[in-house]
């Protein structure tokens, strides 16, 4: 079971960014004050472990803006289920990103 | 404006990023790199944005170039461990029984695309009424030949018979059919007494028959081959006259694929009671209740003295075998191989000398689980393999396809059943995946002092198997030898359990 998957403090402060609205590395990055081989490195685990899923940004969205298309990442069901097992865990995850505060980015 | 130490950090992070793609798997590389130089440039704009020393942008570009490394790392490792998954997956029971299932589904759907088989597995659809046997001369041992002679029937027919209360005849023949837009072709055709198919039941009747006016020309009735092929499947065709030879016919009906068991392939049904009954041809009888009670076995001779009084004996051979279906043939089958299968390999599953180690209940469960949906799947796949092959030439049935369905079903059964027993007797009892790394052990010149043979070891390291190369009275058949748990150390990192 998803839910019963065990984080790391610092997976945990990542599921938390993202369902806070920070869908893309460097915003996760910049929320968590991780370096990117940190971030980058657990969102592929969390990938493999169907807690988040990814998908690229339309071609033509980026063109417009003039800029390279951007991989985004998006919470699975069974993420939500163990991030909000984490927050049992880890009381002061909602403190350190309060979900409340999201934007979509 | 870019400076010259500018585009020289610029350089520096794009070859960070390449040379990290190389550690990543070549499938996933042309995706990974375009992630992380989108993220470059989008990290780049924000600290631009942010405003600092140029000097300091461009270094906290390297340290964020740096952590694609790590990714790249990361991605190799995670690609590895798929990798020894698949390792894993490979010789493990699950491989083995996804194997025979995929191999199940691929012949079900063959069977479902092919007509034959198709119409082969609804005996429903052609199985004969109770009593309807076939009276041939017992001189002949092929029922399939054309044995009695017309001048026989009418002379049956004309007296009062005690045992069957119906006799339909037909022969078969070459014939010329002229079709309606004067094109002729040659056809086979049943030239049959119009109470043929009222003889042999509802389920022989045309599946699409206009009504039963008399127009006062016999009715010829299409097999479902001839219709699509000649008529294109029109019904438009029913009520049409065809010329037969010289007579005409009125088009009557369709009989559907495989509903025909009866020895004589045809295209065509010719129902003509005014036609003359020459030449030789097989006969349908119908048993009165006394008949069927003397039909003690599917084979049954009787007596029978026609007008010349020579005494010539017949069988009234039951039809019912003709139409029970595939299914009885493949049970015959099966039992036929069950009862060779210790002739081609031993049925034990091995000795075993687990002493103190022996694997728990659930272990034991798990295993003979295993070996009855290995069985489950082979039986299953020999029912329906030999209907594919012996029904892909043929639209419907024929004794060939159901002599190939015969051969095909016990070697399937036999030589299946015998790999089961190989591969079970090859599987460590504990985690059930294939033994490997056979190793030669002992001496042939020093089995009466130690054993010889082939050792092979379970890759989890909870067994070894020792095969003798030459049984002996004292080591006759393979054994097991259980691991005790100071043999992990060895097989740290391969237990997938």
């Amino acid at each position: 079971m998803a839910s019963e998957t065990k984080l790391s403090h610092t997976a945990a402060m990542i599921l938390q960014a993202m369902q806070a609205g920070f869908i893309y590395g460097f915003s996760i990055m910049e929320m968590t004050g991780l370096p990117s081989g940190t971030v980058y490195p657990a969102m592929r685990r969390l990938e493999r472990d169907g807690l988040i899923r990814s998908y690229w940004e339309k071609q033509s969205i980026a063109d417009a803006e003039q800029r390279p298309p951007r991989k985004y990442y998006r919470l699975t069901a069974g993420g939500k289920e163990t991030l909000e097992a984490s927050r049992k865990r880890y009381p002061l995850l909602d403190r350190l990103i309060p979900t409340e505060e999201a934007h979509q980015v | 404006m870019r400076t010259p130490a500018g585009a020289f950090y610029r350089w520096i992070q794009t070859g960070i990023l390449r040379g990290a793609s190389l550690l990543t798997p070549e499938s996933a590389r042309g995706e990974w790199l375009r992630e992380w130089q989108g993220e470059l440039w989008h990290a780049r704009r924000e600290t631009e944005t942010q405003g600092g020393t140029n000097e300091e942008a461009e270094r906290s570009m390297i340290a964020f170039c740096l952590g694609a490394v790590k990714d790249a790392h990361c991605m190799r490792k995670l690609a590895a461990k798929d990798a020894s998954s698949l390792v894993l997956f490979k010789g493990s029971a699950t491989q083995c029984l996804v194997s025979l299932g995929a191999m199940l589904a691929a012949s079900l759907l063959v069977a479902r695309l092919l007509p034959g088989v198709n119409a082969a597995l609804h005996p429903s659809q052609y199985r004969l009424e109770a009593g309807t046997v076939l009276i041939q001369n017992s001189q002949s041992e092929d029922d399939s030949r054309a044995t009695v002679t017309g001048a026989m029937f009418e002379d049956w027919r004309a007296r009062r018979q005690r045992y069957f209360d119906g006799l339909a005849f037909y022969r078969v023949a070459r014939e010329r059919v002229t079709e309606g837009g004067n094109r002729a072709g040659t056809w086979e055709v049943v030239h049959a007494t119009p109470n043929l198919f009222g003889l042999l039941g509802q389920t022989m009747r045309p599946a699409i028959a206009e009504n039963d006016e008399d127009f006062g020309i016999p009715k010829i009735i299409l097999s479902e081959t001839a219709w699509k092929r000649r008529f294109g499947g029109k019904e438009s065709v029913l009520g049409t006259t065809v010329r037969v030879g010289n007579r005409a016919a009125r088009v009557a009906g369709v009989l559907p694929l495989g509903r025909w068991r009866l020895p004589g392939s045809a295209d065509a049904w010719l129902l003509d009671p005014d036609a003359e009954v020459g030449g030789i041809g097989f006969v349908v009888g119908h048993l009165t209740a006394l008949g069927k009670a003397e039909m003690r076995s599917e084979r049954v001779e009787i007596s029978e003295s026609n007008s010349d009084d020579d005494g010539s004996s017949l069988w009234a051979i039951s039809l019912s075998e003709r139409t029970r279906g595939p299914l009885g043939i493949y049970l015959f089958m099966v039992f036929l191989a069950l009862l060779s299968l210790p002739a081609v390999t031993s049925v034990s599953l091995a000795e075993y000398s687990f002493s103190t180690h022996k694997p728990g209940w659930g272990r034991r469960v798990c295993r003979w689980s295993f070996l009855g949906a290995k069985i489950a799947l082979l039986l299953t796949i020999g029912y329906f393999v030999p209907l594919d092959l012996a029904y892909a030439q043929t639209a419907g049935y024929s004794v060939a396809a159901e002599n190939a369905q015969l051969f095909l079903s016990f070697v399937i059964c036999l030589f299946g059943m015998r790999w089961v027993f190989l591969d079970q007797r090859q599987r460590c009892p504990v985690c059930l995946r294939r033994v490997t790394h056979p190793a030669q052990v002992g001496q042939v010149s020093r089995m009466f002092l130690a054993w010889n043979g082939t050792e092979l070891m379970c890759a989890s390291g909870h067994t070894l198997l020792h095969v003798p190369g030459l049984p002996t009275s004292w080591f006759e058949t393979q054994r097991w030898l259980y691991l005790d748990t100071s043999w992990e150390f060895l097989f740290a990192g391969t237990n997938p359990s």
